[in-house]
């Protein structure tokens, strides 16, 4: 998190290039800032600020072209969460006596919110600490430049109680909007939507603050189980091997009936179980997924068992292995649930040769943050005798099945029906010589 | 001629439960292969009969070995330790079946109590018994929980393989039986050899029966 190492102090101090006319407003905020009111109203030093800030038109010009609003409603800021603790609260730097004239620079809007952010956990020590642990940090930290802070999803002046709970205000759908649409038209959206709160909206899956990487592995499976507690128990009355199918299967390839299915193949470390990182030095992995230069189709079957043969060869640390999952092609698509009675349940939508479930395959190595790179693979890879090795950790009774295999199965029909046919023939062929006496009978 | 008893009770009956439970394990196997393609059962109940036919076969088997283990009828199984002597057995016996028999010459093979298995098929049972069926039990018995084995299957290598192997088997499996039940009908009558395997007793020649006994 180096983005965050300009102090708070620094970063406020950056008001005053477009801030001359604010002055007023810092004598004032010297003069009540410390005792804000509840109740909706907001403080003498509250409205101090607001006399300037509460201007419209108040935009501050950054270094790299962008403007920064400073424009903040009093009406909205007093009926919101923050506004019982007053403007001092969060800016606590400000000094008023040489506010807005002593402030430096800001570069950008974006390093100005990763420099806020630290503020907020000065407050919301839990909350901060569970967004270091989730994927959006693990995104900001590799220098995502769209992934979310505090204010990306909390509009500081304007945080109202239950904001994030209701489908009209939800923060999620900002950044995740296709996906939103999808939820909505699903049946958690629509019972959602009817008031139903037990319908779980985007923090009851995912984490409000903690959001993992859904496509991690089997670890959305647990969340569903986490309100669908009979889930296994009712699967198992008429599914075979039900765990096996919950371990390789996401819930949504089945409970999202519409959506297009694919095999995600995982490359991960057979000792720690860990999914592995990006293999370094082989080629297929050097150019960004899905460019040119990574081919149309992918990895081929020969070329991932070589790969395999490569990452295990004699004297290797750590042992790769490939472990495979059933799941949907989007995160749109896997947000498209459906009521259990609409859910797959014909066995033969994958068991059987070139199901659509298998003729989109991607292989994952662990990214930054353990966010899943996702790389293209030929289909072919799930049929080949190449394969009966290198990704033993996935098959599909008859939707997957080794070509060579039903050839080998051809040969022994016609064997085992076709040689005692011939025999037979031959044998119907020779019957008089077969019963012709023999000498030493003739001479006996 | 006279008649010797061959086959005790524990054999026949296991193997006629074998017999048919690789039949049911066969067609199921392929329903359950090629679904989509064949479609005489659903997928499920093909997987469901699947599995405790199969369960069957592992139950039949230890009735097989068991009765072999505790009897002095072990010895039918005992394999040929010399090569030599087993290459000309078959050979022998594989001339005979591919040339001797068409000209009418004599089986080379006399039937007697403790030596009713000719060189050919005494290797392929003592394969049969002693490779493939344990092969196919342990790994159809990993394939019916791969979650309850998953440690297991992993060390071998993963589903895949397990599967494969599982499946070469089965394409062996398929090749043999004709193969069996069209060798079996080579006897002096083509019924000759069904019929012992349910009444236990099979007619010698007097000079076959007292060969090797």
């Amino acid at each position: 998190m180096a983005g965050l190492g300009a102090g708070d102090r620094r970063q406020h101090r950056s008001f005053k290039a477009g801030a001359g006319g604010l002055v007023a407003a810092a004598v004032m905020l010297a003069a009540g800032a410390a005792s804000p009111a509840a109740g909706g109203t907001l403080s003498n030093g509250d409205e101090h600020c607001l006399s300037c800030h509460q201007s419209a038109g108040t935009d501050m010009p950054l270094a790299n072209g962008e403007a920064l609003s400073l424009h903040i409603s009093g009406e909205v800021f007093a009926k919101s969460v923050h506004g019982p603790f007053g403007c001092s609260a969060c800016h606590s730097d400000i000094d008023p006596a040489k506010h807005p004239g002593d402030v430096a620079p800001i570069a950008g809007r974006r390093s100005f919110a990763v420099a806020r952010a630290k503020v907020c956990g000065s407050c919301h020590t839990d909350q901060a600490a569970q967004w270091n642990r989730g994927v959006h940090a693990a995104l900001v930290r590799a220098g995502n430049p769209v992934a979310p802070l505090c204010t990306s999803c909390h509009s500081p002046h304007a945080v109202m109680k239950g904001a994030a709970e209701a489908m009209d205000t939800v923060p999620c759908k900002a950044c995740h909007g296709a996906i939103f649409t999808a939820y909505a038209a699903s049946v958690h959206g629509v019972l959602r939507a009817a008031g139903v709160t037990q319908a779980p909206l985007c923090f009851g899956c995912h984490g409000a603050h903690d959001v993992k990487v859904p496509t991690a592995g089997a670890g959305m499976k647990d969340v569903c189980f986490g309100c669908h507690v009979d889930a296994v128990a009712r699967h198992q009355e008429w599914l075979p091997n039900t765990l096996l199918h919950f371990g390789v299967v996401s819930c949504p390839a089945c409970h999202a009936p519409k959506a297009r299915r694919k095999v995600d193949l995982v490359l991960y470390n057979r000792t720690t179980k860990e999914d592995a990182a990006r293999p370094v030095g082989v080629p297929e992995f050097e150019s960004p997924p899905g460019s040119p230069a990574a081919g149309r189709t992918g990895l081929d079957p020969a070329t991932l068992f070589n790969l395999l043969r490569t990452l295990n060869r004699p004297g290797a640390v750590n042992q790769t292995g490939i472990k495979g999952r059933l799941d949907v092609r989007s995160g749109a698509e896997a947000h498209q649930l459906t009521a259990a009675a609409d859910a797959v349940s014909d066995c033969n939508t994958c068991h059987k040769a070139g199901a659509d479930a298998f003729q989109s395959v991607t292989i994952s190595v662990a990214g930054p943050g353990g966010i899943p790179v996702h790389y293209g693979v030929s289909k072919d890879v799930l049929n080949s005798a190449f394969s009966i090795n290198s990704i033993g950790g996935f098959y599909a009774i008859g939707g997957t099945r080794i070509t060579f295999l039903d050839v080998l199965l051809i040969l022994a029909l016609l064997g085992g029906f076709g040689l005692p046919a011939l025999h037979l023939t031959a044998k119907w062929l020779s019957r008089r010589a077969a019963n012709r006496p023999r000498d030493s009978e003739r001479k006996g | 001629m006279r008649r010797i008893y061959l086959h005790p009770l524990p054999v026949r009956i296991w193997h006629w439960i074998n017999a048919v439970s690789f039949v049911l394990l066969v067609l199921t196997g392929i329903q359950i292969r090629y679904v989509g393609l064949i479609d005489v059962i659903p997928f499920r109940t093909a997987v469901m009969l699947h599995s405790w036919i199969g369960f069957v076969v592992v139950g039949s088997f230890f009735i097989w070995f068991l009765f072999y283990i505790f009897t002095d009828k072990a010895r039918l199984y005992h394999p040929e330790l010399n090569p030599v002597e087993l290459f000309r057995g078959c050979l022998r016996q594989a001339v005979y079946y591919a040339h001797g028999m068409f000209k009418g010459l004599p089986n080379p093979f006399h039937l007697s109590k403790f030596r009713k298995f000719n060189p050919l098929q005494s290797l392929t049972y003592q394969i049969v018994m002693l490779i493939l069926v344990p092969l196919q039990c342990v790994t159809g018995i990993l394939l019916w929980d791969l979650t309850r084995f998953a440690k297991v299957v992993e060390w071998l290598g993963g589903v895949r393989v397990v599967d494969t192997v599982h499946v070469l088997v089965f394409i062996i499996v398929v090749f043999y039986i004709p193969f069996h039940a069209y060798l079996a009908a080579l006897g002096r009558t083509p019924l000759e050899h069904y019929k012992a395997m349910f009444t236990g007793y099979e007619e010698v020649e007097d000079e076959d029966s007292g060969a090797a006994d």
